[in-house]
């Protein structure tokens, strides 16, 4: 259980947004966007790759500054340094969206009821209840 | 007495070995998240935001001992997510057992009857169910109907194997006082060891003015819960904690008192900011910009309230200044003095 009830109101998603950086501020920027992001991100590298993932931590001091993350598939943490960023897409579900509790209490009451079966439903196939 | 001699024993020599060494920043309580997952899913949750491979995440059991003794804490707070959910979570729990640290597993209590088999009683083990208020109250803060009502059958079961059993319970300011003292009446006849109470974390960029506004709207709300305590009422946290929820005194934040650990590594600064992780506890303490959290120092922390923060701050107060000790020990035999 925690404490912490996420009472802001509702702002635009970035889901969806692409960030090409073109300097080093800009490339921290996007980085703490999607720091904050509660979905996954696609990080497109200076070599040609990319992954895919959720962006959970960045070290923007330091001589080689870099970001985590959990790749969306697979095992194990990633780092990738500032320097091989090319792009940050918000490629996944933004997971906070629409989920204060004020935008719960806004929602008719059928609405919110058909909510609370689906999450009950995912527990219980999960073997969670 | 709401806390076991032994535990109060066990944290008195914690703190004052910890002075006595010169250590200016200690921690006290482990907040230690093994996984995310639960089988609910509060409106406004912050800890269930995330995408289902993380939230598929858990730690070891291994991680979570290795947690433990890098951090030192003599108290580990477990909460989630649920907790009970981690199909290793009564190994974690005998790990940290053995270690003699005292164990609160916090817990929404929908499936704390089904595994109470699973769990030995033991004075280091307290269940600390997480009620957010009368039936009508409770259902509506986690979003699903009669959790309320297998909450309490689960408290009674528990109970009645002999483990330690406390109560959790988060209030904004829309809370009706008198509804709150009559919970509280209720969970005393449950027969709970100690109620566990904060005001929730509503981080929200608001001016100033308004963050004035909420603090004060705390502390009245908590004056009038708290006035005029009842003589059977317990609560398993620090007297000075309350004095500070009724705004009768000033503390600043001390977020080392409860570091957070868990899949992301050792969350900077506190359970309820996400600043960063540290890889390892001694980069946390060490590598952490302490100065600038804090009411007063840090926007995001305007209103905060919240008991990860001020809870070891009046534990600092207690054993750091004898006009502090003397507050508690008059509080605790008298918690209606002022
Ligand atoms: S029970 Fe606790 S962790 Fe689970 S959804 Fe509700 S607030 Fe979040
Ligand atoms: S005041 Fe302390 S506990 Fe509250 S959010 Fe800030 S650092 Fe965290």
């Amino acid at each position: 259980m925690t404490d912490a009830k996420y009472h802001a109101p509702e702002q635009g998603s970035l889901a969806g947004r692409v960030f090409r950086p073109a300097s080093l501020d800009e490339l921290r920027e996007a980085i703490e966007l999607a720091f904050d992001y509660r979905g996954d991100v696609t990080v497109e590298l200076k070599s040609g790759g990319q992954v895919t993932g959720y962006l959970f931590n960045r070290t923007a001091t330091g001589e080689q500054p870099t970001i985590e993350l959990f790749p969306a598939t697979g095992s194990g943490t990633m780092t990738i340094p500032f320097s091989e960023v090319a792009a940050i897409a918000f490629t996944g579900e933004d997971t906070a969206t629409g989920k204060s509790w004020e935008a719960w209490v806004a929602k008719k009451d059928s609405e919110r009821q058909r909510e609370v079966d689906r999450v009950e439903a995912e527990a219980k196939a999960r073997g969670h209840l | 007495m709401a806390v076991p001699v032994s535990q109060m024993y066990t944290v008195t020599k914690y703190v004052l070995t910890q002075k006595l060494r010169g250590v200016k920043r200690y921690p006290l309580v482990l907040m230690l998240e093994p996984l995310f997952r639960c089988n609910l899913a509060c409106a406004g949750c912050g800890k269930i935001q995330y995408p289902d491979h993380v939230l598929d995440k858990r730690l070891t059991p291994e991680q979570c001992w290795a947690a433990a003794d890098e951090c030192g804490a003599p108290i580990i707070s477990i909460p989630g997510g649920e907790p009970l959910i981690h199909p290793e979570m009564p190994e974690i729990v005998r790990g940290l057992v053995a270690r003699q640290k005292y164990v609160y597993l916090c817990t929404n209590a929908i499936l704390l009857e089904r595994k109470l088999d699973e769990y030995q009683a033991s004075k280091f083990l307290t269940f600390s169910v997480h009620m957010d208020g009368l039936k009508d109250e409770h259902d509506l803060a986690v979003c699903r109907d009669g959790v309320y009502d297998v909450a309490v059958k689960a408290i009674k079961a528990a109970l009645k194997r002999g483990h330690r059993v406390t109560t959790n319970t988060t209030l904004f300011d829309d809370a009706n006082p008198e509804r709150v003292r009559k919970f509280f009446d209720e969970m005393m006849a449950l027969g709970v060891e100690g109620m566990m109470i904060s005001p929730g974390y509503s981080y929200q960029k608001a001016p100033d003015q308004q963050h004035f506004l909420k603090r004060s709207r705390t502390t009245e709300l908590f004056s009038k819960i708290l006035s005029n305590r009842k003589r059977g009422w317990q609560f398993n946290q620090s007297p000075l904690f309350l004095e500070f929820l009724m705004g009768r005194r000033e503390y600043q934040c001390t977020p080392w008192g409860n570091p957070t650990y868990n899949v992301f590594g050792w969350q900077r600064p506190c359970y309820l900011l996400q600043e960063g992780y540290a890889s390892s506890f001694r980069e946390l303490m060490e590598k952490t910009a302490w100065d600038s959290y804090g009411t007063g120092r840090n926007e995001k922390c305007a209103d905060c309230m919240v008991h990860c923060g001020y809870e070891a701050s009046a534990v600092e107060d207690t054993f750091g200044s004898l006009s502090g000790f003397a507050k508690t020990v008059k509080i605790t035999l008298l918690p209606n003095a002022r």
